[in-house]
């Protein structure tokens, strides 16, 4: 972020920060329903705002300001978990039968070598990888297909860019197999995008 | 030699810079002779780098709700 708009945005400008509520919103809430629940990830989010608000002029502009807004909404939903004494819903077992696709086996020979290797990415922007029209829906229904564990590890670690201390400590999963459930999910969205940037098919 | 298959296995910890002396050398050394393992080191960086803009953006209606959260608080 440019040094004008943050200072802009430290003083409280209600415009700009509504731009952040904007583009940050929809990853809060996929950040917190592994924790809370959908039903009340709404309002553990909308708390985090409110927080985030309060906040705002101490925000360094060290960390991406996602990584700072999910640390608030991630200790928004861990004291409501606790006051509402609630089991998390996060677990790190459960899908073994994942194991036995794994990812990219097939794309490789005996030996380890590849047999079909990856495409060539057109593709180049951040922005603009995975929101490609046709590609953004197939996503959505990766993610919706995908066990909870390994979509909660990828939100937490990729899309907010929260350290494995933030999110072992949140989850209460160990640090190997928090990679394990990243790797398999990344793995994941790695194929549908090369299957779609080789097609144009997803 | 390391495998392209075990390159895989070890890319996120590349990634991240988070690799024993001797893996990073496996590593390199690797990806120096495999154009394939280099493309997917490449595209895994990039697909890394677009997940955080994977969600879609709120809408009015739910930016208007927490601004309205935001603006009563702020009042009290
Ligand atoms: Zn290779």
């Amino acid at each position: 972020m440019e040094t004008d708009k943050l200072e802009q945005l430290r003083s409280g400008d209600p415009v700009l920060f509504a731009e952040l509520v904007r583009d940050h919103h929809r990853a809060l809430i996929a950040l917190t329903v592994p924790i809370v629940g959908i039903s009340e990830a709404e309002e553990v989010v909308q708390n985090a705002w409110l927080k985030a608000y309060q906040a705002i002029g101490s925000f360094a502009g060290k960390s991406a300001i996602r990584t700072w807004l999910g640390s608030i909404a991630i200790n928004e939903a861990k004291m409501q978990r606790r006051q509402r004494k609630r089991e998390l819903l996060f677990s790190d077992h459960g899908d073994e039968n994942q194991n036995t696709e794994d990812g990219l086996a097939q794309r490789f020979t005996e030996r380890g070598h590849w047999q079909h290797p990856p495409a060539h990415w057109h593709t180049d922007s951040p922005e603009s990888l995975l929101t490609g029209e046709q590609l953004a829906e197939c996503l959505e229904r990766l993610l919706a297909a995908m066990p909870d564990n390994q979509r909660c590890i990828l939100e937490m670690r990729d899309a907010s860019g929260l350290s494995f201390e933030e999110i072992c400590n949140a989850l209460t999963v160990s640090a190997s197999n928090a990679r394990v459930l990243l790797h398999r999910a990344r793995t994941q969205l790695f194929k549908l995008v090369d299957h779609y940037e080789e097609t144009g098919e997803c | 030699m390391l495998s392209c298959r075990e390159l895989v296995n070890h890319a996120d910890r590349l990634l991240e810079d988070d690799l024993s002396f001797s893996a990073r050398i496996a590593i390199k050394f690797h990806l120096l002779l495999c154009r394939h393992c280099r493309r997917y080191v490449k595209q895994l960086r990039r697909l890394v780098a677009a997940i955080p803009f994977m969600h879609n953006k709120a809408t009015d209606e739910e930016v208007h709700k927490i601004m309205d959260c935001i603006h009563s608080h702020r009042n009290l």
